[in-house]
């Protein structure tokens, strides 16, 4: 383990660790553009400079393995003229067009302008004009003139999707990024490079120009969109409906997470989430009749209460967190309950698209509510065979064997047809279905409540390697809309089985309690990357973790 | 693979030559264009991307950035001439408006509209003793006044 002094300080890095990763562990930050600790080493920027005692030249620190001795010096006349004068190059034909720039606010280019340039310019010469607006793909444009050429778009298509629709083109200062000619950007992890771009030449589409970036507000979060989890930061606006078209959800941007998706996040699940903030269910309803919560959870208890257990059933789901799925499994003991559905495997792929679309399939496994999953190749957590599965309980809804239905979220139109579905509603004492959104089911139910999408409340999903995550809660529910968890806490009230927690943090510890796989599981213990629950097989991502 | 099985078999002796078989795209490159009508295709650049197990991306990236690579149609003759400082000195700029004049050619880096001729502008030659210069067809002509352009491509076929 070679010892290096950098700033005075002293630190102890294996082998091959380079100065930058170095500085990193000191707390020390070293500016960068092309390096990514995601991808390979490009050490073409140079404004990485850092002085090496007894080296005559600044070096890059991206690309410097430490050797044992070394004393570095990141700050200082020598480096600090080397990085001005990086920038001075970098900016020379740079366009400057920050008023209208979406990355105008998180530039890295204004960043290190205001920490380490700050000198005058003085290039008074022509700028070179290239393409300002280029369609790369669905999802990101590209302004040619200020792309600084790191590369780093470049690498992810080569390394990581494997892709290879990006290049740098041409050479001097006539260099430029472009697609490979006749190419679109367009695969399923394509608006990661809008990330990774450290400036403002690769935009989102979706979001170009419609909020600045200073009036975002971000919360993390983890993706609903399949089982993996990805762990993301939800960029949004309240306060100002006039921005982005009155929608909440501006952008998502990947969260770091080493062992669930690293940096990045699928093109799929980032743009999954439209349906927040819009078609979304506002009021309570009884046979399409607005009504109010009062009278829709004294109904229900009601009826809970007045039939037998065996005649009571739920179809849950596997999109509700564990907090719910336990209040549920609490609540509805003795009924025929499932968080399962059959279901299509969606798309999948080998690095993080997973086939299940459901956030929480391990969780609903774990708490009994689904069973194991055929074929199932991530280690198979829980899941007992003896489960029921909604399709059973659909039937016995069909053919008359209940009093009372409680559809969460799902669309039984879709899931059994429309003619299974009428007669479930038909043959069914009272269908009840809560969810976020407007779909056929809600036509057929007797009641209707209008309840929060997953951003809006706390909870826990598990994902598919058996991490438990935290989903937060990003923003609150429209007004009339209420958490699941909390219409299952009163409908307990009402139903006379009161539990004893009030939040979602008080029911992980019932749960956590309750549940082996979950024991001494707390949201401390969570935290903000998760943790896995007893006996998963959480493994390590193993793509392109670089080993120094 | 539209690349024939003679260039083939050359360039699979040409790479033995280098420690990393891609060290070999450039000559590979060079070799194309001159059997392959002096310019690179699509299709080219794609069947050497194939050849050196690259990304297209790639090849078209290192293609682009070298200027003796043309990635369009070139005309029968490529005349280049010099426009580096000896050869500015001594007058280039006159010798580039006389092959423009003689070709029919618009300007450096267009064809003449017959595609007899497709003139373009060199850097350094290395041969700025005997400056300036041009390079017809890859033969050098040095230490020119104006109507030498006139004699050097008028014996041209
Ligand atoms: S990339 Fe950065 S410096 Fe350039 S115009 Fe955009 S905000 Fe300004
Ligand atoms: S577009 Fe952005 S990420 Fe890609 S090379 Fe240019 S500056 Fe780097
Ligand atoms: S970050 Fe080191 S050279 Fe770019
Ligand atoms: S400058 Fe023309 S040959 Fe050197």
């Amino acid at each position: 383990m070679p010892d290096v002094i950098i700033d005075g300080q002293e630190v102890s890095v294996p082998r091959g660790t380079t100065v930058i990763q170095a500085a990193e562990q000191l707390g020390i930050f070293i500016p960068r553009y092309c390096y990514h600790p995601g991808l390979s080493t490009a050490g073409n920027c140079r404004i990485c400079l850092v002085e090496v005692e007894k080296n005559p030249k600044l070096q890059v620190a991206c690309n410097l393995p430490v050797t044992d001795g070394m004393v570095v010096h990141t700050r200082g006349e020598a480096a600090e003229d080397g990085r001005r004068a990086v920038l001075e190059f970098l900016l020379a034909n740079h366009p400057l067009d920050c008023p209208v720039c979406d990355q105008s606010g998180e530039c890295d280019l204004q960043n290190f302008y205001m920490k380490f340039g700050l000198y005058d310019p003085r290039f008074h010469e022509h700028k070179v004009k290239k393409k300002k607006a280029v369609q790369l793909g669905p999802h990101v444009m590209l302004d040619q003139e200020r792309c600084i050429l790191c590369s780093r778009c470049v690498r992810f298509t080569e390394e990581i999707t494997e892709t290879g629709e990006l290049g740098i083109f041409n050479r001097g200062d006539r260099a430029e990024l472009a697609i490979y000619p006749g190419g679109v950007l367009d695969n399923p992890y394509s608006t990661n490079v809008v990330d990774i771009c450290p400036v403002g030449a690769l935009t989102e589409r979706e979001s170009r120009f419609k909020v600045r970036v200073w009036y975002l507000s971000s919360a993390p979060t983890v993706c609903n969109g399949c089982s993996r989890g990805c762990n993301m930061d939800m960029h949004f606006v309240l306060d100002r409906p006039h921005l982005n078209d009155g929608r909440r959800v501006v952008r998502v941007k990947p969260r770091h997470n080493p062992d669930v998706n690293q940096w990045w996040l699928c093109d799929a699940g980032r743009y999954g989430l439209g349906w927040i903030d819009e078609g979304r269910l506002g009021e309570v309803r009884e046979r399409g009749a607005t009504s109010t919560w009062d009278a829709a959870l004294a109904a229900i208890a009601r009826a809970m209460q007045e039939s037998d257990r065996s005649r009571v059933g739920v179809i849950a789901s596997a999109q509700l967190t564990c907090e719910e799925l336990f209040l549920i499994r609490e609540i509805f003991d003795g009924a025929r309950v499932s968080a399962a559905v059959p279901e299509e495997p969606g798309a999948c792929d080998d690095f993080l698209v997973e086939s299940d679309k459901n956030p929480n399939t391990q969780g609903a496994r774990l708490l009994g509510m689904a069973g194991p999953v055929i074929g199932d190749t991530t280690g198979g957590l829980g899941g007992s065979a003896d489960v029921p599965d909604g399709q059973a309980i659909a039937q016995a809804a069909r053919s008359g064997e209940l009093d009372v239905l409680w559809v969460f979220g799902h669309d039984l139109v879709e899931l059994f047809g429309a003619e299974s579905a009428h007669e479930i509603a038909q043959n069914v004492g009272l269908l009840v279905f809560s969810g976020t959104n407007e779909n056929a089911t809600v036509e057929l139910a007797q009641w209707v409540v209008p309840t929060a999408a997953y951003l809006e409340k706390d909870g826990t999903f598990v994902n598919c390697e058996g991490r438990v995550q935290r989903i937060g809660r990003v923003f609150a529910p429209p007004a009339g809309v209420r958490e699941d968890w909390s219409v299952l806490l009163e409908l307990a009230e009402r139903s006379g089985r009161p539990r004893d927690s009030h939040e979602p943090r008080t029911i992980f510890a019932a749960l956590a309690a309750a549940e082996a796989a979950f024991a001494g599981l707390t949201y401390e213990s969570i935290g903000t990357l998760g943790a896995p629950v007893a006996g998963s097989a959480a493994r390590v991502m193993s793509k392109a973790e670089p080993t120094p | 693979m539209a690349l024939p099985d003679e260039l083939l078999a050359e360039l699979d002796e040409l790479i033995l030559n280098y420690p990393d078989r891609r060290a070999g795209l450039i000559p590979a490159l060079h070799r194309c264009q001159e059997e392959l009508g002096g310019w690179l295709s699509p299709e080219i650049l794609e069947d050497c991307a194939e050849y050196f197990d690259m990304e297209p991306v790639e090849v078209y990236g290192v293609a682009s950035f070298y200027p003796m690579f043309h990635l369009k149609p070139v005309g029968k003759h490529v005349v280049g001439v010099c426009r580096n400082v000896s050869c500015e000195l001594r007058g280039a700029s006159d010798i580039t408006s006389r092959v423009c004049r003689v070709t029919g050619a618009q300007a450096p880096g267009r064809n003449s509209t017959d595609m007899r001729f497709y003139v373009e502008h060199l850097e350094c030659q290395g041969a700025c003793a005997d400056a300036p210069m041009i390079v017809v067809d890859g033969v050098y002509h040095e230490n020119l006044e104006p109507d030498d352009v006139d004699t050097i491509l008028g014996e041209l076929s």
